[in-house]
């Protein structure tokens, strides 16, 4: 059904939340990419069969249906009650009788599919109080876990196009821009500019023809398309494009059907809810660059070109795509629009610090307990996010650092731990938002080869137009390849430190620009740990093989053999119930055996020593 | 190109027939190639630089640009190794030599046999599952170098627990 | 038509200028790589750099641009040897002659900037290309576009495709005429010119019988322009003593 007026879509809006409040037992099974891989379409599967058997859509008006990622990854398939609001974890296609009979239909409590407390052993029930979810706030991703992105009725009932519906019904496109220069949005992609005054610049560029641009894969369908309306409603433009990464084939397909069921409700296409306005998107898939991230890149990309940079002297809302004028924003910039013209500008900035407004999506992984996608105020502190919603560091090891921002950001160190997560405050710790990934590390982590770890992937991605970048890139690998297997040079400090900054100079894009940032950070807060390599030939963590070798402790082997089984190439001989023994000739140092002793009796120490050592 | 057999060009025919005939779609048109023909063959690649109207110059370009394509026959299955920071701190490199030590072909090579191909890909988005690895469709989360026989069997289908 | 400074020197130039033409205007060198008057610049080599400061900003806030593709502006201030001007083009250069230790323009431009050997890791294979672009720009502008870019990062390289004789490849030789370290090889002999592993049949001059220019680029040149084949295979000696003959047959005036 075609919605011809405003008026229309709020009928459609009551039909669809009186449709959900019929929906008196929901029954929602994650179909995110994490649950998926844990085998949550059987889970669904199965609860779809068995609802249909006993009739109980009809009789209870029970509702199965399949949601986007809830978030907590860790613990999937997750599936949540409504509207009990309870959420089970690893459920498998056995527990469904048990849960619909016990639980939905019964009232009760399972236990044994509870999410339980690592802190204190405790179960939690209800989704709200399990502590992964309840320090979030969650705008962007308002919808996410609460609808089936294949049904537009369910996001509509949860509020989808509502900030579209008073953006084309009682607003103009200056108005829409001073809404969001009110809420002082900022773009969530990485560089983090003002969203209104990027609209703006577009509006104001001469010539008829522009475009809204959408970089990133993952979110709630509806809100990134109602965003996108919005956004191009405000700037003029007829035309999108949504840029989808080549590694994420499902969220082209979750875009695809969005796509199809709002153009068929009139929310997308031509004469939009009535209004005149016309609009449609386009989904581009990538080819597999890292640097199309860059707004220049990206560009040329859509234009089936090589996603190589251009100098940004002239800004692409004024020439961008096709040299027209262009407002690119992330995925989870969109997102949060419609969200900002329904409640308000005032409403947005009310939440975050003074410079960093909202709140911010963080795919928080790693040695952390709780993985998974959480979205939280701006300011929100770095140890809340790893310990009060991470649950702190696997296995209870030490805590050591977090990466945050990915290969352009860096490092921030335990004592940076209080940090009130936004742009300007991870910036001065010489690190930077990003995207909102972030690594938590433990002890277990060897700083020198995290850094290398980034350089590796960036000299693989870098499109090498720009001899700093292409050539910077290649060296600072050498010099880091020679760090962790021990041939580092008194020199090679410093070597880092100049070269590092000839690239954040002289880089053409970003990409370069900001590759020093994981080394730079690391050199920053780490530095023993680079001086170790390099003077002492040693790697403190016990990570880089050519530097560290490993043995067992006679007094804490109990000859469980598990590390004999883990030995990819039977470094280890032992019967069980015996004294184990590493083969320092045969160890290749990948510390499989470290990881899966269970009474820690395995224990590195720098290989310079094996030399004096009698084998 | 002289080297490459000559392939059937009606697939390539049909894919090109979806598209304007410009160079905007080009990758959109290689990324269904690489799909329909497991690779880029060369004479697809010359008809496509004639309908879009590209020179040839320029589709070899980017067809060496983007990871998404190969210029040489693939593997039947592909493996992808996932190697984003979660999954390497998580230990992706030890799935890579795992995949080595079985196969005998490193990241980006293919099994002389064409059974396989292992490649490294830069994260795939399960993060919370890392270290992940993808033989064919299915995805293995929590991926452990002593399963690796189990993951190699198991090809395609299904969503068995790890 | 805007004024601004180039190390303290006032100078105006047109609307549509960028820095270099200021500073040139000025007589400031600049050292380029990959810029040629008459193609877009593309400011990948970086050899450009300079510092810039522009009205409304803080009194000691600079920023580092090429000067071969930044607009101009009013009461603009180019510096073209701060500190980390210089720093940072020696960085570039350092990196070029890890790449390219052999080639006698790096060294030169090198040398110049006080560089004479490599502070990082030589190229295991040397090559002379710098991989400025210049040849591939040059086929695209005169519309023929034989070859381009392949692979991307350090692997990136010039070549035809499928590294093999290119199908659209002219033979005109712009690409090598253009290239600064004159790293692409071609051959004549006998009526014909080798280049890229493509062999070309050149046309001769009807009078003096001297190869001129190959058929392809002769057919090329001649579709673009509307300008009959034969001209392009005039020799200039021949279009020469078209044009004594021509001037005799004028009356002069006055």
């Amino acid at each position: 059904m075609r919605i011809e007026s405003i008026a229309q879509f709020a009928s459609l809006q009551e039909e669809s939340r009186r449709r959900a409040a019929d929906r008196r037992q929901q029954i929602m099974v994650c179909c995110g990419t994490g649950c998926l891989a844990s085998g949550s379409k059987k889970v669904a599967e199965a609860f779809a069969e068995e609802v249909a058997k006993r009739g109980l859509d009809a009789s209870v008006g029970m509702f199965v249906k399949t949601t986007g990622c809830h978030g907590f990854c860790e613990r999937g398939p997750l599936v949540a009650l409504l509207p009990s609001g309870i959420l089970y974890t690893k459920v498998k296609p056995s527990n469904v009788g048990q849960i619909i009979d016990k639980t939905v239909l019964g009232g009760e409590v399972i236990p044994s599919l509870t999410y339980k407390n690592p802190a204190d052993g405790q179960r939690i029930s209800a989704y709200a109080e399990i502590p992964f979810y309840k320090h979030q706030l969650r705008v962007a991703m308002r919808n996410i876990g609460r609808i089936d992105p294949t049904d537009i009725r369910d996001a509509i009932a949860e509020g989808a196009y509502s900030g579209l519906a008073k953006a084309l019904g009682e607003m103009t496109p200056e108005a829409v821009i001073e809404e969001v220069a009110i809420a002082g949005q900022r773009g969530r992609g990485g560089a983090g500019f003002n969203t209104a005054r990027k609209w703006r610049s577009c509006r104001r560029a001469p010539g008829d023809r522009r475009f809204v641009l959408c970089n990133g894969d993952e979110g709630d369908p509806h809100s990134v398309l109602e965003g996108m309306v919005i956004g191009a409603w405000a700037v003029g433009a007829h035309e999108g494009f949504i840029y989808v990464r080549d590694e994420y084939p499902l969220a082209v397909v979750h875009l695809t059907i969005a796509m199809e069921q709002a153009r068929s409700y009139g929310l997308l296409g031509d004469n939009i809810m009535g209004s005149g306005f016309d609009f449609d998107i386009r989904i581009s898939r990538g080819g597999g660059a890292f640097v199309c991230g860059e707004s220049s890149a990206l560009m040329r990309s859509l234009e089936g070109k090589i996603g190589e940079p251009r100098a940004k002297y002239v800004h692409s809302t004024d020439k961008g795509l096709f040299d027209l004028p262009t407002v690119l924003n992330n995925v989870e910039t969109w997102a949060g629009i419609g969200a900002i013209i329904e409640r308000g500008g005032a409403w947005f900035a009310s939440m975050g610090t003074e410079r960093s407004k909202g709140t911010k999506a963080f795919s928080l992984v790693g040695k952390v307990k709780n993985t998974g996608l959480i979205e939280l105020p701006m300011g929100t502190t770095l140890r809340r996010i790893i310990f009060d919603i991470g649950g702190g560091i696997l296995g209870d090891r030490p805590f050591k650092a977090v990466q945050t921002g990915g290969p352009s950001g860096g490092c921030v160190p335990e004592a940076l731990l209080d940090l009130p997560v936004d742009y300007e405050r991870l910036t001065e710790a010489g690190s930077m938002m990003g995207s909102g990934g972030m690594i938590v590390m433990d002890d277990r982590t060897c700083m020198v080869d995290v850094a290398r770890y980034f350089l590796k992937f960036l000299t693989e991605e870098s499109c090498g137009k720009c001899v700093p970048c292409r050539e910077g890139l290649q060296q600072l690998l050498h010099i880091f390849d020679r760090l962790v297997e021990g041939r580092g040079r008194p020199d090679d400090i410093p070597a880092i430190e100049r070269l590092s900054r000839g690239m954040q100079l002289g880089s053409l894009c970003e990409l370069g620009k900001s590759a020093p940032n994981p080394v730079l950070s690391t050199l920053r807060y780490f530095r023993s740990e680079y001086e170790a390599h390099i003077f002492g030939k040693s790697c403190p963590a016990g990570i880089c093989r050519e530097l560290t070798a490993y043995e067992i402790v006679p007094d804490l082997c109990d000859g469980c053999h598990a590390c004999f089984k883990a030995c990819p190439v039977n470094a280890i001989t032992g019967t069980i119930k015996e004294l184990h023994r590493i083969h320092h000739d045969a160890c290749i140092s990948c510390g499989a055996c470290f990881d899966v002793c269970p009474t820690a009796a395995i224990r590195t120490f720098p290989k310079v020593e094996l030399k004096t050592e009698v084998v | 190109m002289t080297e490459q057999p000559c392939v059937d060009l009606v697939k390539a025919e049909a894919i090109l027939g979806k598209y304007p005939p410009a160079e905007p779609s080009l990758i959109q048109v290689l990324q269904d190639v690489q799909r329909a023909y497991n690779y880029l063959p060369c004479d697809v690649l010359v008809k496509v630089a004639e309908t879009l109207g590209v020179p040839l110059a320029h589709v070899f370009s980017v067809s060496t640009f983007y990871k998404a394509f190969a210029l040489d026959p693939q593997g039947d299955t592909i493996i992808k190794v996932c190697t984003g920071t979660a999954c390497h701190i998580r230990g992706a490199g030890q799935l890579v030599e795992e995949l080595t030590r079985t196969l005998g072909i490193g990241p980006d090579q293919t099994t002389g046999d064409l059974k396989f191909t292992v490649k490294t890909v830069n994260c795939v988005g399960a993060c919370a599952m890392a270290p992940v690895m993808i033989v064919g469709d299915k995805y293995w989360g929590n991926a452990k170098p002593a399963r690796m026989t189990k993951y190699l069997g198991k090809g395609k289908g299904g969503d068995d627990e790890n | 038509m805007p004024t601004l400074t180039v190390n303290g020197k006032k100078v105006t130039v047109g609307e549509d200028a960028v820095i270099l033409d200021a500073a040139r205007c000025a007589g400031v060198h600049v050292p380029t790589l990959c810029q040629f008057d008459g193609l877009e610049p593309w400011g990948g080599c970086r050899l450009c750099v300079v510092d810039m400061w522009q009205q409304g900003w803080d009194e000691n806030w600079f920023k580092m641009v090429t000067a071969c593709n930044h607009p101009v502006a009013e009461g603009m201030r180019v510096f073209t040897s701060s500190e980390r001007v210089l720093e940072t083009r020696r960085v570039v250069l350092d990196l070029l002659l890890a790449r390219c230790p052999e080639t006698p323009l790096i060294q030169r431009i090198a040398a110049e900037h006080g560089i004479s050997e490599t502070s990082y890791e030589v190229n295991p294979t040397p090559t002379d290309c710098i991989l400025c672009g210049l040849c591939t720009r040059v086929c695209d502008h005169i519309g023929v576009s034989a070859i381009a870019s392949v692979n991307r990062g350090w692997g990136r390289e010039i070549a035809p495709p499928f590294h093999q004789a290119p199908p659209d490849c002219i033979g005109c030789l712009a690409c090598a005429e253009i290239c600064p370290t004159r790293c692409i090889p071609y051959s004549e002999a006998a009526g014909s010119r080798r280049i890229w592993d493509k062999d070309f049949e050149m046309l001769r001059d009807p009078v003096t019988g001297e190869a001129v220019i190959t058929k392809a680029q002769a057919e090329h040149f001649a579709r673009r322009s509307g300008v009959p084949q034969g001209y392009f295979a005039t020799s200039d000696g021949s279009k020469r003593r078209v044009m004594a003959t021509t001037f005799t047959k004028l009356k002069v005036v006055g």
